[in-house]
């Protein structure tokens, strides 16, 4: 046995707690996830069946923690996993996942399935089982501060940019703010409008808020992979700069494995709780809507539908706070047949959008997120994750549908009542 | 007539053009910057977008592949950024705001096209490390004073 996967193996009996433990034990093989997972269903390969996925820790489970499992392989009667099994598995733990939980949603018995793929990623990443692009990215994380290598200097060129445009300064590093500010890379490389729309809407609301030169990225590749000190590490990164700014709050962007990797996986990670509150930017924005802070003007008239971000709304419960805010600015809001937390992924979250050699497998996947929108034939898109808008465009394109995507953030800016427009003060 | 010297009037200005002439003033802004990018699909596009007498079907093929050139220049999420390439992103998706229809993109074609452009000339200031980002609204306020008093 090679050293990696001994490594690995011991990894995968580590990340045997007990709701994987009991998972498997009440697996009852009825294969309802498969018929929750766009990589099934397009393809109708029964090898990506979610619980298929989870063979080998399924096997090192029986082996290591029941009795029968540990008769067996005293009399050598069980299969041990090899290191060639975990090459073929690869790509069906990270290709062929999401990690979107809609397998999840439908297992009679309860089971998390996205729970345990996570928990799989990481025994993959330490036997050498990760995608090289994931790796990457990762190592970028680390060493850089993002996964894309977005340096300071780079994000405030576009904070330069976006006070150009508004007219007004962006808050950096100010210490007692309310709120610390996250972006993803994605943000500030393919959308830094998104930065602008935010400051418009903070001014018009009366938000006292920042954004961190020390730790100003919202994404966290050491998820994504599978390896949790990484992951442990860069939510310290925010934690610690948080406590330096003495913000009450943080905020999570339009990126939705941030969200999950901040509000609900961080403080397990690091081991204890926050000393600030975590929001998503939706969770905000409808705040102030509550409070009567954020008024808008004029409505959308063209059909506009919402494209629930996987782990901002079903993984992470921010459902109904998009659709009030949507109510606002668009009187023709239609939902897809399933939606909320029963959407259909895009197909490029937990990692896939960043591993190019899965591009033809996520533009298949693609073909479920199109029956969504072919059954109600929206005039535009709205979402709150900038992953899912550049591979929506991309899945649009890629099957002939003239479509536009749209940030809900931005969106709510675009209809801002008073002064707050680009262009409108100097 | 002045010349026009702040996003203000620069706004308004825009907002009075009809659609077809916010299409030729918008294309003369991602001209200003077309040379941050190396995809040659965007030289025809604008060649379209910037001709008076452009068939819908032309600009509607146009579109289409400004769109696409836009995607095919974005960097991917998790992929090492090159803010050369980025700046070219940005003139793709200036040529697109270009190209599309005024009732789908209610804050100006014209306006989105000259945000995109000077978003182009930021990617270049991160590469350059020269702060001439702000250079490229001076040169748009020039191009449409021209543009209106020809």
């Amino acid at each position: 046995m090679s050293a990696s996967l001994d490594r690995g193996l011991n990894a995968f009996k580590e990340q045997i707690d007990a709701p994987v433990a009991a998972f498997f034990s009440s697996c009852v093989r009825c294969g309802l996830c498969a018929e929750a997972c766009l990589f099934y269903t397009e393809t109708n390969d029964p090898v990506r069946t979610p619980i298929h996925k989870l063979e080998p820790l399924r096997r090192v489970w029986k082996q290591e923690y029941t009795f029968w499992g540990r008769l067996a392989s005293a009399l050598g009667m069980s299969k041990p996993v090899t290191d060639e099994e975990l090459t073929n598995w690869e790509t069906l733990v990270y290709d062929s996942c999401t990690l979107c939980g809609r397998c999840s949603m439908v297992c009679p018995v309860g089971n998390d399935i996205a729970y345990m793929i996570r928990k799989m990623r990481e025994g993959m990443a330490v036997a050498g089982h990760a995608p090289p692009d994931l790796i990457g990215a990762t190592k970028r994380a680390v060493t850089i501060g993002s996964p894309m290598g977005v340096k300071l200097p780079a994000l405030q060129a576009q904070i330069r940019h976006a006070e150009k445009e508004i007219g007004f300064s962006i808050p950096v590093d100010v210490e007692g703010a309310d709120y610390m500010l996250l972006l993803s890379s994605m943000e500030i490389m393919n959308f830094p409008e998104f930065i602008s729309a935010i400051a418009r809407i903070f001014k018009h609301a009366n938000v006292s808020w920042t954004i961190s030169s020390e730790a100003f990225e919202a994404t966290n590749s050491g998820i994504q992979i599978g390896v949790s000190e990484i992951a442990a590490e860069l939510v310290e990164r925010i934690v610690t700069a948080a406590g330096k700014l003495k913000v009450k709050s943080v905020i999570s962007p339009e990126c939705g494995h941030a969200y999950m990797a901040i509000r609900w996986e961080g403080p397990n990670l690091i081991g204890r709780p926050y000393d600030f509150k975590v929001v998503h930017i939706l969770e905000l924005l409808d705040e102030l809507r509550e409070q009567g802070r954020l008024k808008t003007t004029g409505m959308e008239t063209q059909r506009l539908t919402y494209h629930d971000p996987c782990q901002v709304s079903r993984r992470g419960g921010v459902v109904q706070q998009p659709r009030n805010l949507l109510n606002m600015v668009a009187e023709n809001f239609v939902e897809m047949p399933e939606t909320g937390t029963m959407n259909w992924c895009c197909g490029a979250g937990g990692g896939v959008s960043s591993n190019e050699r899965a591009d033809d497998l996520r533009l298949k996947a693609f073909n479920r997120k199109k029956k969504q929108f072919d059954a109600i034939h929206p005039d535009a898109i709205v979402s709150a994750c900038s992953n899912c808008r550049i591979h929506l465009e991309d899945g649009l394109e890629e099957y002939d549908m003239d479509i536009p995507v749209l940030s809900l953030t931005e969106t709510i800016a675009e209809h801002l009542a008073g002064s707050e427009q680009p262009g409108s003060k100097e | 007539m002045t010349r026009i010297s702040n996003d203000t009037e620069f706004r308004k200005a825009l907002d009075g053009l009809d659609p077809a002439r916010q299409r030729h003033v918008a294309a003369r802004f991602v001209e200003n910057v077309l040379a941050l990018c190396s995809d040659e699909r965007i030289a025809r596009v604008l060649r379209v977008a910037g001709n008076t007498e452009a068939s819908e079907g032309e600009l509607a093929e146009a579109l289409k592949t400004a769109k696409a050139t836009t995607f095919d220049c974005h960097t991917r999420c998790g992929s090492e950024g090159d803010w050369s390439e980025q700046a070219g992103y940005f003139v793709a998706r200036a040529a697109t705001a270009a190209l599309t229809p005024i009732g789908q993109m209610p804050s100006g074609p014209a306006w989105q096209a000259a945000l995109s452009s000077r978003m182009a000339q930021t990617s270049e200031s991160i590469v350059s490390g020269d702060d001439i980002a702000g250079q490229e609204a001076d040169q748009q306020y020039g191009i449409l004073s021209e543009f209106l008093n020809p």
